[in-house]
């Protein structure tokens, strides 16, 4: 019977009822989504990073992965000094440069990175064959902008001489397949070929340098021991984990976690003060009848429960209904953040996650709860024949 | 016409005197957070190199400190920037007489376009833009984040909005017995209703105003706080007199509406049931 | 009168602190009611009656003195147990009804059965039992906005009588009532009285005071005089 008269009571109010319900769910979905937002970055920064289970970057000392144009000297004796370190299993390098591919029209320029192929986590092929010597895969992005389809051979150079008005690096390069970059946009023109093919078109410039090494470690090993172990062998290296980096992410972009806790707050306040307006006001109105009920026997807790019921089923209404606005606007503000040029398509700012999604509603309906509890144990509480007597008389 | 070649220097290492075989070391300007990271001052001396432990730096004296732009795009970056003459920095890196791209200043309109379609016509090797479009691709990035800002806006405004009208509601509801009475004394619905409204709007004016306050003193964090983050002197609020207008007249049409609703929903109800209620 | 008293009230005072000095609005009760006695309570307004109603339905408690109800010392019950009390053993009847407006007749008359945890079934059939019985069978469905005054205040009696009282205690129930649809409640309570039931109203109406078989004056918030009407013996 609480139940019921809980649900009679939210009735008696409709278009208040559906307003309150209507409120807690944009205030549901709003904590939602900055609940989404504060853990997505993190979450799909973190998986980006350790697809294919390298767990360190190295890049030259004093910067962030491809952050600047330095470059690391003598790179195999680092990749083999690299690997000889325990616990890492994989060490792949990468060199990265632009690239000029030469044709009929004017010039496309491209990023390129020089991998070697059998261990590399910078692309995953979507047709054709990994890059031989003197071949390339190119992104979709790369083949339109040029016209070119695997199998082709393009004309392309990594620089211009603007005194002798030549090309530097040039040479004729086939295209072996087609591939998805994994840290770069659909929209990045971008190719890959073998590292020994960089280095040669770069000269003397770039003879046995990498930008950055990708290291692969043993998953039962700590990727912190092989960070620390890597920087003492290589002095002239900053060797970033996954999680320093995620770090150093977040760093960059604390104003997101910061805006997202700030408004996620402001929701949850919201969201409170909505239930308690609406349960104390309409416990005001019925201090009469829960005085009757009182004086015909009914306990007091039981008057607390149903109220706190109706409390409970304005907010869990709410955050059932903002649950799935939440859902549909994250994707919308998702799409809208999406539209940072150059991020790679695997980073979401957005991310699902039942568990802190639900332990978010959770709060909210326990903020309902607790709004309930105040004043309607107040109320229960009202000496009953004078609560009686006066709103009798009104 | 202005040339311009940015690089990595790596180190900046402070010293005590200038190398005795020279008479006297060129200047350069250094930004006023790696001033006072570093403890630098105008005079300080400083080896400059472009490597790390590199024993081929210049010697070179700070003859001013800079500050920061408050250009959004180096919000987030952390580095230090150091302003050198053009030839110094094309030496101490190796570059050779290059640069990386030239600034042009026209007499503007149709000039700036001719100028722009002969060089590309002419030169080989570089392409021209205007500076409009370069700033488009600059911008792009803050162009996402004030969409954003946008769309969270108008999330925030729907919920304000039904919580405004869900408090109007239950307002103008507390006054049952004050209606109910006042109709009761024969008062006509037309004074009922303007009395609830003016209420309403009342509540709704005062509100919006200590609302007007609150986005001030919080802009005002916001600003110091992010400014010190950041270590910028970009505004991040602004409240200009075109979001006061809009908030406060959002809050005063809802409020008012809400208010007038709800009162016509009142003074339609026959008498007696507002009181049995 | 012979036997236990049901009801008994020694010396009970009740004073509402008021700005300024305390109003005492009962001084020095004593009372006693057997078993299917039938009591009015009369007097002039702000007599004390509706107090003293209220101490004997353990719904107020006396500032001194002790209010004991079939050998429960009522008045010393902390409000836990005096609310279980109200629900198990007291009837009460008030002036204006005092229905939920949401509830429907029967939902009306079944709250206390299920505060009771009377099982569904058993309340069903009790309430339906209960409409029937105050003649209202065919309003089981109604809200009490759809009801007279007169049917509204027989629910009352029927949601009074759910949990099988022991006393009915009635403070002016006809006192919203027009003459006729008094009459129906006054004869409601003469034949709960005849098939038993112990009742004591406070009353302004002389017929219901008529009606019962002794008549207690107040004033001032004393018993001034305490006649039987033997009447319809
Ligand atoms: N809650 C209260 N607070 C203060 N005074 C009260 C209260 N209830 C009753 N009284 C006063 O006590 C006196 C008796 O009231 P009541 O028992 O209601 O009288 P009756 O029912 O005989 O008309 C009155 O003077 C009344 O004003
Ligand atoms: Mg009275």
């Amino acid at each position: 019977m609480r139940f019921q008269l809980a649900a009679l009571s939210l009735r008696r109010h409709a278009s208040r009822t559906l307003l309150a319900v209507l409120g807690v769910a944009v205030s549901a979905a709003m904590l939602l989504d900055m609940v989404m937002l504060a853990t997505g970055m993190r979450q799909s920064f973190a998986s980006l990073l350790g697809r294919n289970g390298f767990t360190i970057r190295v890049s030259p000392r004093g910067t962030l992965p491809f952050d600047t144009e330095a470059t690391i000297a003598q790179a195999g004796d680092a990749t083999a000094a690299i690997a000889r370190i325990s616990g890492v299993t994989a060490v792949a390098p990468v060199l990265g440069t632009t690239i000029h591919v030469l044709g009929a029209r004017a010039p496309v320029t491209a990023f390129a990175l020089g991998v070697d192929p059998a261990v590399q986590g910078d692309y995953q092929l979507l047709s054709g064959r990994d890059p031989a010597a003197n071949e390339l895969v190119a992104s979709d992005a790369l083949l339109r902008a040029t016209g070119a389809r695997v199998g082709d051979t393009l004309d392309v150079a990594v620089g211009f001489d603007p005194q002798l008005r030549t090309y530097t690096g040039r040479r004729r390069v086939a295209i072996s397949g087609r591939a998805r970059f994994t840290y770069l946009s659909a929209d990045d023109r971008a190719a890959a070929l073998q590292l020994a093919t960089v280095q040669a078109m770069g000269g003397a410039d770039r003879a046995d340098r990498a930008s950055l090494f990708m290291v692969r470690t043993a998953p039962n090993v700590d990727p912190e021991a092989a960070r620390v172990a890597i920087e003492r062998a290589l002095p002239r290296v900053t060797a970033l984990s996954t999680a320093g980096a995620v770090a150093e992410a977040e760093r960059r972009l604390s104003y997101f976690r910061q805006l997202a806790f700030i408004l996620g707050a402001v929701s949850l306040i919201v969201g409170f003060l909505l239930v308690t307006t609406i349960v104390t006001v309409s416990v005001n109105e019925r201090i009469g009848e829960i005085a009757i009920m009182r004086a015909i026997g009914v306990s007091r807790i039981h008057v607390v429960q149903q109220i706190v019921i109706e409390g409970i089923g304005l907010s869990l209404t709410g955050a059932a209904a903002g649950l799935v606005l939440g859902v549909f606007t994250a994707q919308w503000l998702n799409s809208i953040l999406r539209g940072f040029p150059g991020l790679p398509d695997a980073i979401d700012f957005f991310l699902f996650q039942p568990n802190s999604a639900f332990r978010a509603l959770a709060l909210l309906v326990a903020s309902g709860v607790a709004a309930g509890i105040y004043p309607a144990w107040r109320a229960a509480s009202l000496p009953i024949s004078a609560t009686l007597r006066e709103e009798a008389v009104g | 016409m202005t040339a311009a070649l940015t690089a990595r220097v790596a180190s900046a290492q402070r010293i005590d005197s200038i190398p005795p075989w020279k008479a006297e070391v060129r200047t350069i300007a250094v930004d006023e957070r790696l001033a006072a990271d570093a403890g630098l001052r105008v005079g300080d001396l400083v080896v400059l190199a472009a490597e790390p432990g590199n024993a081929s730096g210049d010697t070179v004296r700070i003859s001013a400190i800079l500050q920061r732009r408050a250009d959004p795009s180096e919000v987030a970056r952390s580095e230090y920037r150091i302003r050198t003459h053009l030839g110094q920095l094309q030496e101490l890196i190796g570059y050779g007489d290059r640069v990386d791209r030239y600034a042009i200043q026209t007499t503007g309109g149709v000039a700036a376009d001719s100028a722009l379609r002969r060089i590309n016509a002419l030169s080989f090797g570089f392409h021209a833009y205007p500076s409009r479009e370069i700033a488009v691709e600059t911008s792009k990035t803050f162009l996402v984040v004030s969409r954003f800002h946008r769309a969270i806006g108008m999330i925030t405004i729907v919920a304000s909005a039904t919580f405004l009208l869900c408090i109007m509601l239950l307002k103008v509801d507390e006054r049952r017995r004050d209606v109910a009475a006042m109709r009761l004394m024969g008062i006509s619905r037309a004074t009922v209703v303007r009395t609830v409204m003016l209420e309403s709007s009342f509540v709704a004016l005062l509100g919006s105003l200590f609302g007007v306050a609150l986005g001030f003193a919080v802009s005002a964090f916001v600003n110091a706080h992010y400014q010190a983050v950041y270590r910028t002197p970009l505004r991040f609020a602004i409240i200009t007199a075109g979001t006061v207008t809009y908030s406060v007249l959002l809050s005063l049409v809802l409020g008012i509406g809400a208010g007038a609703l709800a009162a016509r929903r009142l003074s339609r109800t026959p008498p007696l049931t507002l009181f049995g209620r | 009168m012979s036997g236990q008293p049901l009801l008994s009230v020694r010396d009970a005072h009740r004073d509402y602190p008021h700005s300024g000095e305390p109003v005492h609005a009962v001084r020095g009760v004593s009372l006693q009611v057997t078993e299917g006695e039938y009591v009015a309570i009369v007097g002039p307004s702000g007599c004390g009656k509706s107090t003293l109603l209220n101490l004997l339905g353990a719904i107020d408690r006396p500032t001194t003195g002790s209010v004991t109800i079939g050998g429960t010392a009522v008045s010393a019950l902390p409000d836990k147990a005096a609310t279980h009390f109200r629900l198990t053993n007291i009837g009460f009847v008030f002036q204006r009804f005092y229905l939920l407006p949401v509830l429907t007749a029967q939902e009306n008359i079944e709250l206390p059965m299920a505060e009771a945890k009377v099982a569904l079934a058993e309340r069903h059939e009790r309430a339906r039992e209960l409409l029937g019985y105050v003649g209202l069978a065919a309003r089981a469905d109604h809200r009490p906005a759809e009801l007279s005054g007169g049917e509204q205040q027989r629910v009352a009696i029927a949601r009074a009588l759910a949990n099988r009282p022991i006393v009915l205690l009635a403070d002016e129930p006809t006192g919203e009532l027009d003459a006729r649809t008094g009459g129906e409640v006054i004869a409601l309570f003469d034949r709960l009285n005849r098939e038993g039931m112990t009742i004591v109203v406070v009353t302004h109406d002389e017929k219901l005071a008529g009606a019962a078989r002794r008549v207690i004056h107040m004033l001032d918030g004393r018993i001034v005089r305490d006649e039987p009407l033997l009447r319809r013996a």
